[in-house]
């Protein structure tokens, strides 16, 4: 069956090419060869008058001259010496009658055939120009049809006419914007289905895991009463419930940033206070590592545009990396600068940096350092995907940057809204 | 601070845990398995709960529903709304019912237990 389907969709190609090359290919070389006949049969025409025509004057020429010698000679024998004359003088006027008759023959025929030669060219440029305007205006559709299609509109089609070729150029076009259409609407169907699915899983799945958490917890608040055993068997239930959670918030994040539903409440923040809120979440967990983490904030920032929690997220994220990925005893910072009318927020840590080949694809989904770390390191791999939706969503950048063996630094912008500081509101008042 | 906690939900698993957590804490709890059940507990009499933990999605007569109902009746008693949603944006505040605030799901019960302090203190 496939073979045959294949087979029938050849022919139907060479079908295609066949009628193709009967239709432009024809037209041009019936075109060029009346042009060349026409060319040709002037030329011909021409060079033989020609030739015609000089034979004639040579002849004329040559019996005029005899006539002239035998008259010199009867004139030198002193015979009719009158008459002799008046040959030898008629001779010499006819043969310059012959001569400007000749000369206006050979003008005669370069006119004929020049004359011929430029209608022959202009008969080609009307043809040529014939063709090339019956194609032009098709083309001229198809260039703003496809136009409109790469700008998404999925309408766009263009009228079937003109040359064959034109017209079946014109005819796939429009099967291949009908098919994009189609599959456009079927995916876009896919994708809020998807969406739908994410949202409803992750409905249905935070009930049951409420009640493995919230139940794991009451267990632990009666740790006394269990054994070692026992405890360290409701601290893996703990455990594995809250990345559970952490997961289905991330997924939810994700599907809500595809389906443009991602939203932030930002309001004007100070820098202090969002890393406060992120060092007060991470400290702890940090210094269980025997990690150390500081902060240097630039005296005299301006608020910035915030939504406390999104930022608190982003930077639990970013500190959370460092704390997972560095070594025991690693030392972590915080630091905020001011940059032109932005203010950055980084995670700087001297652990062991980011290969260039993994950091290039960073703030992609499900993107994680190398096997042998992931293993040990819980993250979902959608962190820092997120992170880069809800920075952008507060009309920020976030970058990263890594020097194997010395580090890595996780940096994201904010918009400054204000200044609390005059001087510095001047500042950036003769900056704008 | 002691107080009456009328809590609704329909798994029977959750509300033993709402229960049992919020008992640890010393309030009263009455329980209800969609929101029929709150409307039915309310006009039954007796004395009336200090507060409502409602989940918002129920079958039948939902959280948000009762809620509706009862604040439209002039029960005026505080509410929480308990989402399996993850942000309050999601479920939506639909109306003015009062609502004191959202708990989302898996439940920050020391949060939750702040909430009810501050709603149950005036």
């Amino acid at each position: 069956m496939r073979f045959r389907a294949s087979r029938a969709s050849r022919q139907a190609y060479s079908r295609r090419r066949f009628r193709l090359s009967q239709s432009l290919a024809n037209r041009l070389t019936i075109g060029f060869a009346i042009g060349f006949a026409v060319l040709t049969g002037l030329a011909v025409i021409g060079v033989a008058r020609f030739i015609q025509q000089r034979q004639d004057f040579e002849d004329a020429t040559a019996r005029s001259y005899q006539s002239e010698i035998q008259a010199r000679n009867r004139l030198s024998q002193g015979r009719n010496p009158v008459a002799a004359r008046a040959t030898i003088l008629a001779q010499q006027r006819r043969r310059q009658s012959l001569r400007d008759e000749i000369s206006n023959q050979t003008r005669d025929t370069a006119l004929l055939v020049g004359a011929g030669l430029i209608a022959g060219l202009t008969g080609a440029a009307l043809l040529f120009n014939g063709l090339i305007s019956s194609m032009r205006r098709p083309l001229e559709d198809l260039v703003a049809a496809s136009e409109r299609l790469a700008a998404g509109d999925l309408d766009a089609r263009v009228e079937v006419g003109g040359l064959s070729e034109t017209a079946s150029l014109g005819r796939a076009f429009n099967e291949m914007a009908e098919e994009l259409q189609r599959r456009t609407g079927e995916r876009d169907q896919l994708d809020r289905m998807k969406d739908e699915f994410v949202l409803t899983a992750s409905h249905e799945l935070r009930s049951p895991l409420t009640s493995v958490q919230g139940f794991a917890e009451l267990l632990m608040m009666e740790r006394d009463n269990l054994t070692p055993e026992q405890a360290e068997t409701v601290e893996v239930i703990l455990d594995n419930s809250r990345h559970l959670v952490r997961l289905l918030n991330d997924l939810l994040d994700l599907a809500r940033s595809d389906a443009g539903q991602l939203r932030i409440e930002p309001e004007p923040t100070e820098v202090e206070t969002l890393v406060e809120d992120a060092e007060r979440a991470m400290r702890s967990q940090i210094e269980a590592r025997g990690q150390t983490l500081s902060e240097k904030i630039e005296p005299g920032l301006p608020t910035v545009s915030a939504d406390r929690d999104r930022i608190r997220q982003i930077m639990v994220n970013l500190l959370t990396n460092a704390n997972e990925y560095c070594p025991e005893g690693a030392a972590i910072r915080v630091k905020a600068t001011r940059v032109d009318a932005e203010v950055e927020i980084a995670v700087i840590d001297d652990g062991p940096g980011i290969p260039r080949d993994q950091l290039a694809h960073i703030f992609e989904r499900f993107s994680r350092g190398d096997a042998g770390l992931t293993q040990r390191v819980g993250g979902t791999g959608l962190g820092l995907a997120i992170s880069k939706s809800l920075v952008e969503l507060h009309g920020g950048t976030i970058a990263a940057q890594s020097t194997p063996g010395e580090g890595s630094t996780f940096g994201f912008r904010l918009p400054a809204i204000g200044s609390p500081n005059p001087t510095e509101a001047d500042r950036s008042g003769a900056q704008a | 601070m002691m107080a009456k906690i009328l809590v609704a939900d329909d798994s029977a698993t959750i509300l033993l845990l709402l229960r049992t957590r919020l008992e640890m804490e010393g309030h009263e709890v009455e329980t209800a398995s969609d929101g029929q059940g709150v409307l039915d507990a309310l006009s039954a009499g007796g004395p009336q709960p200090d507060l409502l933990l409602l989940d918002a999605m129920m079958p039948r007569i939902s959280g948000i529903d009762a809620l509706r109902q009862l604040r439209a009746a002039g029960v005026e008693t505080p509410a929480l709304i308990v989402s399996a949603h993850q942000d309050k944006m999601d479920a939506g505040p639909p109306d003015d019912l009062g609502i004191g605030g959202y708990v989302s799901k898996p439940v920050d019960f020391e949060a939750l237990f702040a909430r009810i302090a501050e709603l149950t203190s005036g």
